[in-house]
C-alpha cells in the first residue's frame, strides 16, 4: 500500500467531476435523503467536506452505525460493576472510556481505583490475562461484524490455549436488524443507503438485498475515501433516476459479495444471537446482538459475575435517538454544543469520535452555520 | 491515556470500535503455526495481527485489519 493508492481516492479534480455528475443525475425540485449507515462514513463526510460538494437538495442523514453511540447506559453500568470486582483487570477499547453510564464513566471508575486498561485488540487483553494468571481479565467486547471476528478468534485462542482467567462481556451488535427497524419506523423517509464498507467485508453485500427487495430502496456498499463516497452517492442517485433499486458494491476492491466465509464461520461457532438487545435511542430490537454460545459459556463474563442488569433511561435532554434515526440533525438537539460537547458529553453520539454529533462538532460547524442561514 | 499502541478515542484517526479506521497493513512476517503475522502500516507502525480469516496470505500482501484481526484482503489493482 503506497500513498499513491490513497491519493487516487482523494483527487480534488476527480471529486469535482463526480460532483458534476451527481448534479446531472438529480431532478431539480426533488429532495433526496441518503443515509450513511456507518459512523466511519459520517466522519469522512465531514473531514473532507463532502456535503459541501453536494447539491442543496441532496441531504445526507447519519445512521446508527456507531456501536458506541447505540450502547445503552445500563451496559456501561454492568461493565463498571465487573471492573469493581475484587482482583479484576477490566479491558476495553479507548473509545469506551468516556462513555457515560448512569452515574459514571470507565475513566471515572478507574480514577476511583478500578483496574481498567485500554487495549487495541482483544488479543492484547488475552496477553494481559496470560501475564496475570492470578487475576481475572475481562474484555468488554463491542462492535459490529467488523470487530466480532477478532473477538471470536481471541476466544477460540483462549480456549485452545487453556487460559482460564480470560472472560468476555459481549456487546457485539449486528447491522441488519437495526436497518430493518429504521426502515419500519414511520417517521423516517429515506431514498437510499450508503452501505457500511467494512461490516460488508465480513458479512458481504448479500444481507442487504432485503432493502431493495422489501423496501424498494437502493443501497451501495461504499469505501471510506472521499471519492468512494461521492461515487457511491452518484450510484444511488443514478439508481433513483433510472427507477432501479439494487444492492451495488462500490467497494469491490475490498468487499466480496459473499463476505468473509471464514469469519462468518468462526462467529457462528463462538456467538449466538440474543433474543433481543436494547439500542440506545432505538429501543429493543430482536436478534440484534450477540452473546457467547454455550460452548464458550465458561468464558462469558456475564455468567461469571453478578451485574445490576438494570435498564437505564436516556437523559431527557439528550436527543441521540432522533439523531440516530436521522429525524433531526445533531445541531437541532437542544443541548448540542452547549451542555453537550466532546469534553463534557451527555449523549453517546457526542462521546464517540464516530458519533454524528462529535463529527458535526469537530468538522461541521461551518456547514451548520450555512444550514442555519 | 497512553496505554496501547494507539488509543481509539482520536477524532482524526477514528474509532477502533467501529473499526472504520480499519488499517490496511502490509504483512512483513508470518508465524504460520500460531496464525499470527507481523504487519506494518503505511507510516511504519508494526502490530501482531491474527490472519486465520484471510488465509492463504503471503508476506508482502496487504490486508485490512480490524481490532487486531485481518478480515479482508485488499486487491492490488486500483480502479477509481
Amino acid at each position: 500500500m503506497s500513498m499513491r493508492y490513497v491519493d487516487e481516492y482523494r483527487d480534488a479534480e476527480i471529486g469535482q467531476a463526480l460532483a458534476g455528475k451527481i448534479l446531472g443525475s438529480i431532478e431539480p425540485g426533488r429532495h433526496y435523503k441518503v443515509m450513511e449507515v456507518c459512523g466511519g462514513h459520517t466522519h469522512s463526510i465531514y473531514k473532507y467536506g463532502i456535503d459541501d460538494l453536494l447539491p442543496e437538495n441532496v441531504e445526507l442523514v447519519h445512521g446508527p452505525g456507531c456501536p458506541v453511540c447505540v450502547m445503552p447506559m445500563g451496559r456501561i453500568d454492568d461493565g463498571i460493576a465487573m471492573a469493581n470486582e475484587e482482583g479484576v483487570i477490566f479491558t476495553c477499547f479507548g473509545d469506551m472510556m468516556r462513555v457515560p453510564g448512569s452515574k459514571k464513566t470507565f475513566t471515572d471508575a478507574r480514577a476511583e481505583g478500578a483496574d481498567i486498561r485500554m487495549v487495541y485488540s482483544p488479543l492484547d487483553a488475552l496477553r494481559i490475562a496470560k501475564q496475570n494468571p492470578d487475576r481475572d481479565v475481562v474484555f468488554f467486547a463491542i462492535g459490529f461484524e467488523t470487530t466480532a471476528p477478532s473477538t471470536a478468534l481471541t476466544l477460540k485462542r483462549a480456549k485452545a490455549e487453556g487460559v482460564g482467567n480470560f472472560f468476555c462481556m459481549c456487546n457485539h451488535v449486528t447491522i441488519v436488524p437495526p436497518l430493518r427497524a429504521l426502515l419500519d419506523s414511520p417517521d423516517l423517509r429515506l431514498d437510499g443507503f450508503i452501505g457500511p464498507g467494512h461490516v460488508s467485508t465480513v458479512v458481504g453485500a448479500r444481507p442487504f438485498e432485503f432493502i431493495p427487495a422489501d423496501y424498494g430502496k437502493p443501497i451501495v456498499v461504499s469505501g471510506f475515501e472521499p471519492l468512494d463516497i461521492l461515487q457511491s452517492i452518484h450510484m444511488i442517485l443514478t439508481q433513483l433516476a433510472e427507477a432501479r433499486a439494487e444492492v451495488e458494491n462500490q467497494y469491490s476492491r475490498v468487499v466480496p459479495y459473499e463476505g468473509n466465509v471464514a469469519a462468518l464461520k468462526v462467529m457462528a461457532e463462538v456467538f449466538e444471537l440474543r433474543p433481543h438487545f436494547e439500542w440506545r435511542g432505538l429501543g429493543f430490537i430482536s436478534q440484534s446482538a450477540l452473546k457467547l454460545s454455550d460452548a464458550y459459556a465458561d468464558l462469558d463474563a456475564e455468567r461469571r459475575y453478578e451485574v445490576p442488569g438494570v435498564r437505564v433511561a436516556d437523559p431527557k435532554a439528550c436527543q441521540c435517538g432522533e439523531v440516530l434515526k436521522g429525524v433531526i440533525k445533531p445541531w437541532e438537539c437542544k443541548v448540542f454544543g452547549t451542555a453537550c460537547t466532546p469534553e463534557h458529553a451527555i449523549g453517546t453520539c457526542m462521546v464517540s469520535p464516530e458519533g454524528a454529533c462529535a463529527a458535526y462538532y469537530n468538522y461541521g460547524r461551518f456547514a451548520r452555520e450555512k444550514e442555519v442561514v | 491515556m497512553s496505554e496501547g499502541p494507539r488509543h481509539g478515542c482520536d477524532h482524526v484517526e477514528g474509532c477502533i470500535t467501529c473499526g472504520d479506521e480499519a488499517a490496511a497493513m502490509r504483512i512483513e512476517r508470518i508465524d504460520g503455526e500460531r496464525e499470527l503475522a507481523l504487519c506494518v502500516t503505511e507510516d511504519g507502525a508494526r502490530r501482531s495481527v491474527e490472519i486465520a480469516l484471510v488465509q492463504p496470505v503471503s508476506e508482502g500482501d496487504t490486508v485490512l485489519v480490524h481490532a487486531g484481526a485481518a478480515i479482508g484482503r485488499v486487491a492490488e489493482e486500483v480502479s477509481a
